[in-house]
């Protein structure tokens, strides 16, 4: 167990340098990564002052529903960076290296790397966000409401790691997943940032059923903002994200597992 | 003959393009998909009300359809100068007897020209089935609305031209060009119709050139302008081509001095 925390502290130390190595650069592509994520949000802040609210929802409530969704890919892409480029580790062979290696498999693609410009970039967002609504959408921090945040996030990032952990299997199956990924993931993902009520039905379906980003941020906002539209949810919703996160993470985990055993090498 | 050359680029770089089907297809989704969240939002803004300060949700579609879609056709690939100074081929592109900036233009209208025909008019073509976009306000302004947009087209490629050549100092301008499309993506009207922009925010717009990009076409093709402002909005486009273009020739003048190839 020490000699794992060992090897953490050494994996994020060397890909913090490696990221690092250009600061002026990192600097600068923090700062575009920020805004390019902040696009929507200035979008809708602009939207916002002409309209009042959007679906009941006012400017400060609809941030406090975007910075979960921020903050909890921030937090997953620390972790999750060697799933995102699963797919180039395959590609080019390097996927081969990490099997002669007497450590986990998943455990060094996980630890090996992290892009720390779309972490700071995402959750630096994430937390700038938070600092300007929290305050203004009348939430009480008590000790449960904060444990209820905390454990939330945690879910939400599970959701997430788990989708990254599916696609990165299929690339075992199929050498070329990069279009899937951005239907299954970024497209769905663009709808996340707003209440879920305002899309059609099937809209809806998918982003409860299917690639769930609802337990991501719409229902644990609902939790402390109990707006109108919830009563077409079933109430417990609100409380599912770790269930879901849990679940979702094993379920892609054992498809992991399985699949691991059907990998072949892409050649030389 | 000269110009033979420089259509064989064109007609190269469209070619090229067809090859990739399936991200093509896919290009298409992505900009159905953003037209429908844009349209989702707007129809729960509106709810029961039929005009926001004289501006129908009919107009807001339109505006959505018609700068989502020109944005399929806009696409200058900012990585032509940049790619070329980072592996170093620059050096002997530069050698060529044909001009290096007449290539980057051949190349994007062949792109374009792709573009139009398999993204823009698809897209187009489901909008005026599915959604409720307003037919334009008459002929004639059908043809300047065309005639806008390429000069629309003209301001946006010669933004990438301009941020394109501080690749000869800074190397690698991911950064920049990222930062170039979020002010893009906000301020040309494709993600918030203009009209809905503050005041003082409008007022800012004037001295830049982004509403030139997609909404001055947009304006047109709705007939929300006198023939009078329409002729000095289009003059207005052609201000801004020729000062960013001037601006970004001075820099490719003074950056083929600096020029720095890594390795070779």
């Amino acid at each position: 167990m020490g000699d794992t925390l060992h090897l953490i502290t050494v994996y994020s130390k060397t890909t913090a340098k490696a990221w690092f190595q250009y600061r002026v650069d990192a600097f600068l592509r923090s700062l575009a990564v920020f805004l390019r994520e902040a696009t929507g949000i200035i979008v809708i802040y602009f939207t916002l002052l002409k309209f009042d609210t959007l679906s009941g929802w006012n400017i400060y409530e609809m941030l406090f529903l975007f910075s979960l969704l921020f903050l909890t890919y921030g937090i997953m892409i620390i972790f999750f960076t060697g799933l995102r480029d699963f797919g180039k580790t395959v590609r080019d062979g390097s996927f081969d290296r990490f099997m002669l290696r007497p450590r986990g498999l998943l455990f060094q693609i996980l630890f090996a790397n992290a892009d720390w410009f779309a972490a700071i970039g995402h959750g630096g967002l994430g937390i700038t966000l938070f600092i300007l609504s929290a305050g203004k959408v009348g939430i009480k921090w008590s000790g449960a409401n904060i444990c209820y945040y905390l454990i939330t996030v945690a879910g939400g990032v599970l959701i997430q790691g788990a989708v990254f952990l599916f696609i990165a299997t299929l690339n075992i199956y199929l050498l070329q997943t990069d279009s899937l990924k951005e239907m299954l993931y970024w497209d769905m993902r663009k709808f996340a940032g707003y209440p879920i009520s305002i899309f059609n039905k099937f809209i809806q379906t998918l982003m409860i059923y299917v690639m769930p980003f609802a337990f991501v941020n719409y229902f644990p906002a609902q939790y402390f903002l109990r707006k109108e539209d919830m009563a077409a949810y079933p109430e417990v919703y609100i409380y599912l994200t770790p269930v879901v996160g849990i679940a979702m993470y094993i379920l892609a985990y054992l498809f992991w597992r399985y699949s691991i055993r059907f990998y072949k090498s892409s050649g030389n | 003959m000269r110009l033979g050359a420089y259509f064989a680029y064109a007609k190269k770089t469209f070619l090229g393009k067809s090859a990739y089907r399936f991200d093509h297809l896919m290009g298409i989704l992505s900009t159905v998909l953003q037209f429908f969240i844009f349209y989702e939002i707007y129809r729960a803004l509106y709810g029961t009300g039929k005009s926001v300060d004289g501006i129908t949700m009919s107009m807001v579609t339109t505006n959505f359809v018609l700068s989502l879609g020109l944005s399929t056709i806009f696409s200058p690939n900012d990585y032509f100068l940049p790619g070329r100074i980072w592996d170093g081929s620059i050096s002997t592109e530069l050698l060529r007897p044909m001009s290096f900036k007449g290539r980057m233009i051949a190349e994007n209208v062949g792109e374009s020209f792709f573009n139009l025909l398999f993204k823009f008019i698809p897209v187009l073509l489901i909008a005026i089935f599915t959604t409720g976009m307003e037919k334009p306000a008459g002929a004639q302004n059908m043809v300047l609305f065309v005639v806008s947009s390429i000069l629309g087209y003209g301001v946006l490629f010669t933004i990438s031209f301009l941020v394109q050549m501080t690749a000869f100092w800074l190397i690698n301008i991911w950064s920049l060009i990222t930062i170039k499309d979020v002010l893009v993506n906000v301020l040309s009207g494709k993600m918030i119709p203009l009209w809905f922009m503050p005041v003082w925010m409008i007022g800012v717009l004037k001295f830049t050139p982004f509403a030139s990009i997609y909404f001055t076409p947009v304006e047109i093709y709705l007939g929300q302008l006198s023939g009078r402002e329409t002729l000095i909005k289009c003059l207005v486009q052609i201000v801004w081509i020729v000062i960013i273009f001037l601006i970004g020739n001075v820099l490719w003048n003074k950056g083929q001095k600096k020029l720095v190839v890594q390795g070779g």
